[in-house]
């Protein structure tokens, strides 16, 4: 298991380009074709939504070379308040429809964690 | 037997998501299905969005996105004991990942990249003269309603990098990693020549739909309007044609 990227980032919209490119570069680094590279970029951004919906304010991503692309987003800090977001279940849909192997931790009934694969 | 369902007056907003489901299973009512359609296409609008700035305009993703709820309202069992959003949202998805499929992207994206960079070229070249300063990926972004990730991997696709440079750890310079250049060329030439042939076999509406949809890269809404059709024509003579042409590269029967 050798861990090609790992990043640290305040959640805040204005970040979403900077994460997107630098999944792009680690799919590209990976190998990964075009389509999976822009469905781990939806999954990616997906998941620092949850966290940035369930009250947090910073979050890592880690990206591993493990069976293909094993993708962790973790919360970083103590959590906030967390806003109503009708459509974290559709995110949570979306990230089951796109990646393989997809896993929610959560904390005080909150998701703290997300992590998935692409193979 | 069962319990009692609302009368047909009361408001879908008023019902729960299960019993609204219930009502329609039993009714079949059309435009109670309707109804249903219309408070969830807001799902298809949040996923169409997610798609966005893979080389296919938002309205057709939007499009095939509200196609795919609607056949979902029907195959929804609310039995089943899963919210609406979380059933629809895969069907969506997949009805979306099967568009870009049929989309063949591979000939697309080169040229709406190389498109989007002279966009760019004009749009810094307006900015820098307005603001008196180089203008920033954001600005530009927003000149031409497109996403900043565009305009930078759009700039990154187009930086040349000299065939004589170190690669690889220094062994080599790039000619020596690049593939067979006279094989790739070839190769060219014959996929050049068999789509020749392969347009050859499309009617004039059809060839029409590719010119219009591949060659000025018209939406399917604004190619319907141009072809004086439905958007839903368009999009069974796309599948219809794209089927013809793969036959025919194949060297298959069309």
């Amino acid at each position: 298991m050798k861990e090609l990227l790992w990043i640290r980032i305040p959640l805040g919209n204005e970040m979403m380009t900077t994460v997107r490119l630098a999944t792009g570069g680690v799919c590209a680094l990976k190998g990964l074709d075009i389509d999976a590279s822009e469905d781990c970029k939806v999954c990616v951004t997906e998941s620092l939504l949850l966290l940035s919906h369930a009250g947090y304010a910073e979050a890592f991503i880690s990206f591993k070379d493990e069976s293909g692309l094993q993708v962790l987003v973790g919360s970083i800090g103590e959590r906030g308040k967390a806003t109503e977001a009708p459509e974290d279940e559709i995110s949570a849909a979306l990230l089951s429809a796109l990646a393989e192997d997809v896993c929610m931790e959560k904390k005080d009934g909150a998701v703290a964690s997300v992590s998935f694969r692409f193979a | 037997m069962g319990r009692s369902l609302p009368s047909p007056s009361a408001l879908p907003e008023a019902m729960e998501e299960r019993e609204l489901f219930e009502r329609y299973k039993e009714t079949g009512d059309v435009a109670l299905r309707n109804q249903i359609v219309e408070k969830y296409l807001y799902i298809a609008a949040v996923i169409a969005k997610k798609f966005v700035g893979r080389g296919v305009e938002y309205d057709d993703l939007y499009q095939v996105a509200a196609l795919a709820l609607i056949k979902g309202v029907d195959r929804f069992d609310p039995a089943k004991g899963i919210k609406f959003s979380t059933f629809i949202t895969p069907t969506v998805t997949g009805e979306i990942k099967n568009y870009f499929r049929d989309r063949s992207r591979l000939v697309h994206l080169p040229r709406r990249v190389a498109e989007l960079r002279t966009e760019i070229k004009r749009a810094a070249e307006e900015l820098t003269q307005e603001n008196g300063r180089t203008p920033t990926a954001k600005e530009i972004a927003a000149r031409l309603h497109v996403t900043e990730e565009e305009v930078v991997s759009s700039e990154e696709a187009g930086v040349t990098v000299s065939l004589d440079r170190p690669a690889c750890d220094g062994e080599g310079d790039f000619y020596n990693v690049l593939p067979g250049y006279t094989e790739r060329e070839f190769e060219s030439f014959e996929e050049r020549d068999a789509m020749r042939g392969a347009l050859s076999t499309l009617t004039e509406a059809e060839r029409t739909l590719v010119r219009l949809r591949f060659s000025e890269e018209l939406s399917q809404v604004e190619t319907a309007k141009r072809m004086n059709v439905s958007q839903m024509y368009i999009s069974r003579l796309e599948r219809k044609v794209l089927q013809k042409l793969r036959a025919a590269m194949q060297g298959g029967t069309v």
